[in-house]
């Protein structure tokens, strides 16, 4: 019977010290959260969505002359117009919190592929209302992406459909109903950052998981995850269905340029994580600094180090990709693979191993799928 | 670390070493790799009945996705004829337009819980038509509408549309997940393994004399085994040895076991029940009914499980979509309407210690009326701790805890 409790003991201890493995350590931490909240609020957040805002007023401005008078010059500035305010989406499209949580910003303003035939058919019936979520893919960017390059083949066509079509009127006012959209969905959310959420954001500095630096690493993560790792290339690349899909790339009918918004957000994916200033590029205070505080290492090298080394890797890959991914799949689908997997490396790094270091719990599971 | 390794060893030696002390009677019967058997090298496993039953119900609950098709297609579905009682062809499939069977007539049809209880069996029956009829009147109508408490129309779920009735509802999936233990689990724990059919009439004599069914290559109580095997595996890609696509072949029982396995805390239990159809299958050819009714216990216990878990998880999903900040509703209620169907589902449980089902219809009837109770509107006002009681109280009735099933 002695004998019995003693090895049981001794399974026991081992069990316990097995599960001990996996908890980490709660960090000595003093970390000053409420700096790191307000350098990512003041200088980071909130001039990206007052950039982000102001543009898309450019865009909506640019739209009404095209609509009143479609022609090459009109039609260019518009493109022009609404391919700047793509690019600073890349740039905030990871700060869904708040109020853009609220509105699911990223999956009316974001989802692709756009859903063609439904566009059509909200154009040719008129009676849509575009705060339905069942509409979330008939609009946004790329619904833009469509309008601008898809609608009809080359810029004389384009420019027939919008003049002596036979929809010509109602494509006028469509275009001018999606820009309108992004345009009040943008307002909505940085006025709530601006008359209240800051404020509340930055007190909400405790390390729970409904803390705001929490809330805010997930949702970074879940962006780099999904949006960005899985949305941008490992779907179009068949990482997930077997086979390519290169009609799912985030431009198909631009076609150039899905590249160049990898790479813009990938860049501010990498400045969020070190937290440099929208403006100036200054680092402040960042997920950077708060694991370099906690000294937090990997195999003898500072975990930061690793995983800015690890966007590089990724950025020297997508840098080889055709700038028309589309293009890419097609010639060569194993260079997007290669990124794909530069990319995934740090997911590791920043979802394991830097939220291990700051003791922050995942909040979101792959879903259910049904 | 090999030290430690060492101590494991020793440790799981005499953890295998107790249980071998249990176990002294070494079974005789061995059951083979895959669910195969033959009898004069032909095959006596046969299941089609099934496979149909789910290939009907799988249409059934596409169809109620689809805004455009009327309520008398959806009801000859869930029936497979008309409302007068004539042959009806609702489905895409032409080999189920051919069929006389249907969903619908074995539904809360089991021997052993409903032969003398068709008071509640039609009851149940008649509710799915509920659902499906409110779904066309209720849900379609509104499907530009957003929904808000009181409104049914469209919600949100991530990057997925929902479509709710006032009360936060989907009618899809309470119909769809209701059906796992309305349909499939009851036919399976409380029809085909029940003593009551598996020995009726000269079953026993005719299988331990090989008399078969006439004109069949096998036993009626073999049929009947397969029959419940068939409710679980009947559209799995190898019907032989389904655990290879686990949780991929439908959307009801068999994609559950599927997910509980993929549960850490559950791992294992896909071959436990797997394992168990396969032995209780060949005890049955081995004329071994001991070791066959030891296997009706394991498949009970463990099928019951599966249903608890998938109840307590979207229990405790929903709770946590609500608790979030902001409230993600769209997310919760799809959470709790797969919930209800689980929670629903409860009722066709099997308790082998009492023959009865861990959770009675009147219990099962109050988890509803808690969760749609705490104010006028349904799930949009339920409470997180309304949702916790009932987790913790089904979870308490089985070996696992709420912390284990909800993630």
């Amino acid at each position: 019977m002695a004998n019995k409790s003693w090895i049981l003991l001794l399974f026991v201890s081992l069990s316990f010290f097995a599960c001990d493995d996996d908890t980490p350590d709660v960090p000595d931490d003093n970390f000053d959260r409420t700096a790191l909240l307000t350098n990512w609020a003041d200088n980071i957040i909130i001039p990206g969505y007052t950039d982000i805002a102001q543009g898309s007023k450019s865009m909506v401005q640019a739209a009404e002359a095209f609509q009143a008078d479609p022609q090459p010059q009109t039609l260019n500035n518009l493109r022009d117009a609404w391919w700047k305010v793509y690019l600073v989406w890349q740039r905030v499209s990871m700060f869904e919190i708040g109020k853009a949580e609220e509105l699911g910003l990223r999956d009316n303003l974001n989802i692709y592929p756009v859903d063609t035939e439904g566009v059509l058919e909200n154009i040719s019936q008129g009676n849509y209302n575009l705060e339905l979520p069942s509409q979330r893919d008939r609009q946004g960017f790329p619904a833009m992406d469509f309008l601008l390059y898809g609608i009809a083949n080359g810029d004389a066509e384009i420019l027939e459909a919008y003049t002596t079509g036979d929809d010509a009127e109602e494509l006028g006012i469509y275009l001018i109903a999606v820009v309108t959209r992004i345009d009040e969905l943008l307002d909505v959310v940085l006025a709530d950052w601006t008359s209240g959420y800051r404020d509340e954001f930055i007190d909400n500095n405790g390390n729970s998981a409904t803390a705001s630096v929490d809330k805010l690493v997930n949702d970074y993560l879940f962006y780099y995850e999904k949006a960005l790792r899985a949305g941008k290339v490992g779907i179009p690349a068949g990482v997930f269905s077997g086979s390519p899909l290169s009609t799912h790339v985030e431009l198909p009918y631009r076609a150039e340029g899905d590249q160049t918004l990898l790479l813009e957000a990938l860049d501010y994916t990498q400045r969020f994580f070190n937290g440099k200033d929208y403006t100036s590029q200054q680092e402040g205070v960042s997920l950077k600094s708060y694991l370099n505080e906690l000294d937090a290492q990997k195999d003898g090298t500072l975990l930061s180090e690793l995983i800015n080394a690890q966007f590089e890797s990724a950025r020297a890959k997508i840098s080889q990709l055709e700038s028309d991914f589309a293009k890419q799949i097609e010639m060569d689908n194993t260079k997007m693979l290669e990124a794909y997997d530069e990319l995934q490396k740090n997911v590791v790094l920043l979802k394991v191993d830097m939220l291990q270091a700051l003791n922050i719990n995942i909040d979101y599971v792959d879903a259910d799928g049904d | 670390m090999s030290k430690y390794f060492l101590l494991l060893l020793t440790a799981t030696t005499i953890f295998f070493t107790s249980c071998d002390k249990d176990d002294d009677t070494t079974p005789s019967v061995e059951a083979p790799a895959t669910y195969a058997f033959t009898r004069n090298n032909e095959s006596t496993v046969s299941f089609s009945g099934q496979t149909t039953r789910i290939q009907m119900a799988t249409e059934l609950i596409n169809g109620m996705k689809d805004f455009s098709i009327e309520k008398s297609q959806l009801l000859e579905m869930y029936r497979n004829e008309t409302e007068a009682g004539e042959d009806a062809n609702p489905f895409s499939d032409a080999d189920l337009n051919v069929s006389t069977k249907s969903v619908r007539s074995k539904v809360a049809a089991s021997k052993e819980y409903f032969s003398d209880n068709v008071t509640d069996g039609t009851a149940i029956k008649e509710l799915f038509e509920t659902w499906i009829n409110a779904q066309v009147d209720e849900v379609f109508p509104n499907e530009s509408t957003l929904a808000e408490a009181g409104v049914a129309g469209q919600i949100a779920d991530g990057s997925s549309t929902r479509y709710v009735n006032s009360k936060g509802l989907e009618y899809n999936q309470l119909v769809n997940k209701s059906l796992i233990g309305g349909l499939m689990l009851d036919q399976i724990l409380n029809n085909y393994l029940s003593t009551t059919v598996l020995d009726e009439a000269t079953n026993i004599e005719d299988n331990d004399a090989d008399v078969l069914a006439e004109g069949k290559p096998y036993t009626t109580m073999e049929h009947k085994w397969d029959e419940a095997y068939g409710y679980a595996y009947g559209t799995a890609a190898d019907l032989a040895d389904p655990n290879k696509t686990i949780g991929a072949d439908d959307s009801f029982l068999n994609k559950y076991i599927g997910r509980v396995e993929g549960d850490a805390d559950f791992a294992g239990i896909a071959a436990e029940i797997f394992d168990a159809f396969k032995l209780g299958r060949a005890a049955i050819e081995a004329k071994d009914y001991d070791l066959r009714d030891e296997q009706v216990v394991i498949l009970r216990k463990a099928l019951s499980k599966v249903i608890a878990v998938r109840a307590v998880y979207y229990l405790a999903q929903g709770k946590s979509a609500l608790e979030a900040s902001p409230a993600n509703y769209g997310t919760a209620f799809h959470d709790l309407s797969e919930g209800y169907g689980f929670v629903y589902s409860l009722q066709f449980t099997h308790n082998p210690d009492t023959g009865k089902p861990y959770f009675s219809k009147a219990e099962v009837d109050a988890f509803i009326a808690d969760m749609l109770g705490d104010g006028a509107n349904g799930l949009w006002d339920v409470q997180p701790s309304t949702l916790d009681a009932i987790a913790t109280t089904i979870a308490a009735a089985f070996d696992f805890t709420v912390a284990q099933a909800a993630e």
